[in-house]
């Protein structure tokens, strides 16, 4: 065994392997950087140049770009709060608020320390693994998959930021919208109202970008300054190196979760980076300042999102069950080499194996190592006004969730969910869960499905597996109430935080902004109503398929039902307030739901609201007017239009800037179809 | 003309800089720069956009024709109507590199992958949108054909109105958990407890398994809604289903391991079409009955000749016919006949059998001369067939379509 891997990294010293590794690794980096185009597209771009290679030289270029795509897909998380995949979306809570603060350098030299040790640690734990994934593959049936998706978006839900209530509920809000489309039991299409478009469901993509991407330009481009604080870029690398040192048991920790949910086929990847999230706070004595730029909320994930490509390579080469898509076009390359996976993959390719798992620690490490010695300019970009980075986010977070489909649908649908992001972020309702929820609902329902048909009434239950996850789930809920009532509460244990103690540092003016207003009413009762609706919906499929939407719409009723009682509460409260108090300062904390405001201050912050509403509605109109633009005169024609026309009139910017600016996104455009596998949406007028 | 005018305006820049330089830092309370020139470069770039889209487009995509048969210098277009990375997108990209290699002029492919709908969509707009000229190709495989069988609301496609190149095609063996009591066919019926089939969706591949199982009245309940024949393999080994199918191409890797440490026993292979229309033993499976042997030694008799007719018309379109690649009907003939012939040439070149041998699954590419009739005739499914699978389906399986 020692043998093979010694010869397989002998290979690798050969000059024209290095050179195929160096151009998957910088291709992967590349197009990391693009939030939406991810893994698969590093892989189709680079799959058609390795037709006619060696299958050592091309594993190796596929394999250098699958093992740094999620290094850098963190830049535009952590940076402009965009996140590309669902993974991402993890890191983005503390690396966003922290790069907010100032940091974004430090945030990002921690993501990328931790992504390396992560690839580095996957790759070892893929060669111990092979000979355990057979009897962990085997031992995770359909309850297990099941306990794991609703582990993922509880997790999520209870983890995330806010309140658990609102957490919840927009949980079940994902898991609403991912169940849109065609039913993985009996196929029947569901909540698509007769259109095709709908019924293969919403394009991840479109959701990741608009609920976080769209919603963050929207929400920032009225502010013209930079960031409330100064970009921080002392600190040299030593010290990031050093502050990372300090949290090396989460990077081991994270990593490990990772390679475990790798192996999983299907639900473990997603699952896996919150599973590590979630060790994370539960292990922390200080809680509360995750989700504010908590460096161990960095660390731990990020090593986990890229143990975690590793592990999936595991049933991708051992069963021949791909986690994703890139994965799947790698089967399908060795596919044409003839090399066939299976349980004998082991022993009949046992150089090719080691192969990968060299090229993938060494890939991890190049990529990290590159994008590390790139913070310091990358972390200028914080310093750019978001009004003027703007059109160019839009321009190309919309060609990237373009190319997952290619329906212009999706670009509508990514807007209207921008929409939907904004008022949940104004509101203070934490959007991680939804994502999650989206991103589980269909294996969710699969295994309910699978458990239930294929075991007698309750006897999964008792199933270890199951019991193990119950007890995850459970006991910390139970300790936090154990705690509550014997009067030790305080130091909010239970994962959530009620956010009332201490100065707030937050310096996102407008998340949770629009608490306790009208506008967090009002999207009380559209949940409840979306959620009436749904069930009212649902009562039309067949029995089967109507099953999970019931248990959802009812269980995000309940919750929505619950925000109103809330919200109804604050208000109660808030009219007794004005009756007896005047001038008295009851309370700073300007992103809490529960936070009584004074006339004076209460004032003040409903014109800073009504100042966001307009330009987010602004914003929100012009992005509409761009796809219009999109559909009349195709993709580059409509960018020639909005990009001027936005930098002048919204973000008055100089004209040279714009014209400038213009001019080189039209190039990238016309450049980049021949460079990335990229399609431009074609308007009618072509 | 819309050149110019653009050119002229962007020449009328550097007047636009009389407004003061300032830090980009801190534009918060920046004057609007003249509405005059704001909107002048706005024309300009508005008008470049017009010119881009009037006459960029010709440009960009120079209109291809290989009316004669020449393919020198074109490229072509196949669209995979499937995800990058599945098993027809592997076969397509493969097949089509190296028939465009043998093709005289070598001309370039370009695949496209439009995964709409479960590829409803992608043939839907190839029918509606592809040019005639030879230079796109289709890509169809048992999920799109499946759903034509089926005459779906959502297919606005005919294979009646395209033209094969070639065709390629697979086959499937059932097997069974050994620790659900079952040694070989003869317990497949009669059984004490039914056996538990994994399924992706009874209107996917799983439909000519069904009938399988129809056919031979073998006692067997049906749950779907597995993700792919991958995870079904798993559940069988977990023990949650007891029987399960597995085409050419994965049973080696998944399957033949079990069969040899004794966890699953193969009982029949689901059979090839011959060129005469019978159903035969799969080449890949010599030693493994086929469902009419099987239904002959359970019962001493032929199986009703209808039932058979309709398992055979499946057969021949989800296996037999499985892949295949079709151009457009008014595409013409020197080009049709020019690809087919080379795709011809290929499949019995024995250099391109070994190198494709995976790929392929053990079964030849069929481009022989009589290829549009024999699949013309496999294609073309009677009304009594079809309403055979619809009554399966809505009897044994609760599914409806409209």
């Amino acid at each position: 065994m020692t043998d093979a891997a010694l010869s397989a990294l002998a290979s690798l010293a050969d000059p024209s392997l290095l050179l195929m590794l160096a151009i998957g690794v910088l291709a992967g980096l590349v197009i990391g950087l693009i939030p939406g185009l991810g893994g698969t597209g590093a892989v189709a771009i680079l799959l058609p140049v390795t037709f006619g290679m060696e299958p050592e030289a091309a594993l190796a270029m596929l394999i250098g770009a699958l093992a740094v795509v999620h290094t850098s897909d963190t830049v535009a998380a952590v940076l402009l709060g965009a996140p590309g995949s669902a993974s991402a979306s993890v890191t983005m809570l503390d690396g966003y608020s922290m790069a907010r603060q100032g940091q974004a350098k430090r945030a990002l030299s921690l993501a990328f320390l931790s992504s390396m040790a992560g690839g580095l640690i996957g790759a070892v734990g893929l060669t111990l693994a092979i000979p355990l994934a057979r009897p962990l593959v085997l031992s995770f049936g359909s309850p297990e998959l099941f306990m794991l998706t609703i582990l993922g978006v509880s997790l999520a839900a209870v983890l995330s930021r806010g309140n658990v209530v609102k957490g919840l509920t927009a949980g079940f809000l994902g898991l609403l919208l991912g169940l849109v489309g065609t039913s993985p039991t009996t196929a029947e299409e569901r909540f698509s109202f007769g259109s095709l478009f709908l019924s293969d469901g919403v394009s991840l993509v479109a959701v990741a970008l608009g609920i976080f991407g769209l919603a963050e330009i929207a929400s920032r481009v009225g502010q013209r300054r930079v960031t409330e604080k100064p970009v921080e870029l002392t600190g040299g690398w030593g010290a990031g190196i050093r502050e990372w040192v300090t949290h090396w048991s989460q990077v081991v920790r994270g990593a490990l979760i990772g390679i475990w949910a790798g192996v999983l086929p299907g639900v473990g990847a997603t699952a896996g980076t919150w599973l590590a999230y979630g060790q994370a706070v539960a292990t922390a004595k200080d809680k509360r300042k995750f989700g504010k730029g908590d460096p161990r909320g960095i660390v731990g994930p990020e090593s986990a999102n890229n143990s975690v490509e590793a592990g999936d390579l595991i049933p991708t080469f051992l069963f021949g069950i791909p986690g994703g898509v890139p994965s799947a076009m790698l089967l399908g390359m060795l596919l044409t080499y003839g090399i066939q996976p299976g349980p004998a993959i082991v022993t009949d390719h046992l150089d090719l194996m080691y192969l990968i798992v060299w090229a993938f620690a060494i890939a991890s490490v190049a990529g990290a190592f590159l994008c590390f010695l790139a913070t310091g300019s990358l972390a200028k970009l914080t310093r750019v006004p978001f009004a003027v980075l703007g059109p160019g986010l839009l321009v190309i977070m919309l060609l990237g969730a373009y190319q997952e489909g290619g329906q212009i649908g999706d670009l509508w649908v990514m807007v209207l969910l921008g929409v939907v992001g904004f008022f949940l972020k104004a509101t203070g309702t934490p959007r991680a869960p939804f994502l999650i929820g989206f991103v589980l609902a269909i294996p969710m329902e699969r295994y309910y499905y699978l458990t239930a048909s294929l075991y007698d009434g309750g006897s999964w239950m008792l199933r270890p597996g199951v019991l193990v996850f119950a007890a995850v789930l459970i006991v910390p809920v139970l300790w936090a109430l154990l705690k509550k009532l014997r009067g030790t509460s305080g130091q909010a244990d239970d994962g959530h935080r009620d956010e009332h103690e201490g100065p707030d540092h937050d310096v996102d003016d407008l998340e949770g902004s629009m608490a306790g207003t009208t506008w967090s009413a009002a999207l009380a009762v559209l949940l409840v109503a979306a959620f009436a609706a749904a069930l009212w919906v649902s009562g039309s499929f067949s029995e089967e398929a109507r099953l999970m939407p019931r248990l959802v719409a009812t269980c995000g009723l309940v919750a929505a039902l619950v925000m109103v009682w809330q919200e109804a509460k604050v208000w109660r409260k808030r009219a007794a307030d004005v009756e007896e108090a005047f001038g008295e300062p009851l309370g700073t904390g300007g992103s809490t739901m529960l936070a009584t405001r004074t006339r004076p201050v209460a004032d003040e912050k409903a014109l800073a609201r009504a100042h966001d509403l307009r330009i987010a509605a602004r914003t929100f109109a012009a992005m509409a007017g761009f796809l219009v633009l999109v559909m009349l005169g195709g993709y580059l024609a409509a960018t020639l239009v909005f990009t001027p026309a936005f930098l002048l009139y919204a973000a008055r910017t100089r004209l040279r800037t714009a014209i400038v600016y213009t001019v080189v996104l039209g190039l990238v455009l016309l450049a980049l179809p021949s460079l990335l596998p990229v399609d431009l949406p074609m308007g009618i007028l072509q | 003309m819309t050149q110019h005018v653009d050119v002229k305006d962007v020449t009328a820049d550097p007047d636009g800089s009389a407004v003061p330089t300032q830090d980009p830092q801190e534009p918060q309370d920046r004057a609007m720069p003249s509405p005059r020139l704001a909107a002048a470069v706005v024309a300009g770039f508005t008008a470049l956009a017009v010119g881009v889209s009037v006459l960029g487009g010709d440009l960009l995509n120079p209109a291809a024709s290989t009316t004669d048969g020449d393919y020198s210098g074109e490229t072509v277009e196949m669209m995979i109507p499937l995800a990058e990375g599945g098993g027809t997108d592997t076969w397509a990209r493969f097949v089509a590199t190296e028939l465009t290699h043998e093709v005289p002029g070598s001309p370039g492919l370009a695949p496209v992958n439009d995964d709409g709908g479960e590829g409803i969509l992608g043939t839907n707009h190839f029918m509606s949108s592809a040019r005639t000229d030879g230079t796109e190709v289709l890509v169809s495989t048992a999920s799109t054909v499946v759903p034509y069988l089926l005459d779906m609301p959502a297919v606005r496609y005919d294979f009646a109105d395209l033209r094969p190149i070639l065709a390629n095609g697979t086959g499937a063996v059932v097997y069974a958990r050994s620790a659900a009591g079952v040694q070989g066919v003869e317990d497949l019926v009669e059984r004490d407890k039914p056996l538990v089939f994994g399924g992706i969706a009874a209107t996917s591949l799983d439909l000519t398994t069904l009938l399988a199982f129809d056919l031979l009245g073998a006692d067997v309940t049906s749950t779907f809604g597995f993700e792919g024949r991958g995870p079904v393999n798993l559940a069988l080994q977990r023990g949650e289903v007891d029987i399960d199918y597995q085409t050419t191409s994965s049973y080696g890797p998944a399957v033949e391991p079990l069969v040899e440490d004794g966890t699953a026993v193969p009982l029949f292979s689901l059979g090839q079409v011959d060129e005469s229309g019978e159903i035969v033993r799969d080449p890949n499976f010599p030693d493994l009955p086929t469902v009419v042997e099987v239904y002959e030694q359970l019962n001493g008799e032929q199986p009703d000749a209808d039932a058979l007719e309709t398992y055979r018309a499946i057969l021949a379109l989800t296996y037999t016919y499985q892949k295949a690649l079709w151009v457009p009907e008014d595409t013409p003939d020197e080009a049709v006949e020019l690809l087919r012939s080379t795709a011809e040439e290929m499949g019995a070149d024995p250099e391109f059998q070994e190198a494709a041998a995976e790929v392929l699954g053990g079964y030849p590419i069929d481009a022989s001369t009589d290829l549009a009739e024999r699949i013309g005739d496999a294609y073309r499914v009677d009304d009594a067939v079809r309403e055979d699978v619809l009554e399966l389906l809505e009897t044994d399986h609760d599914i409806t379509i409209d």
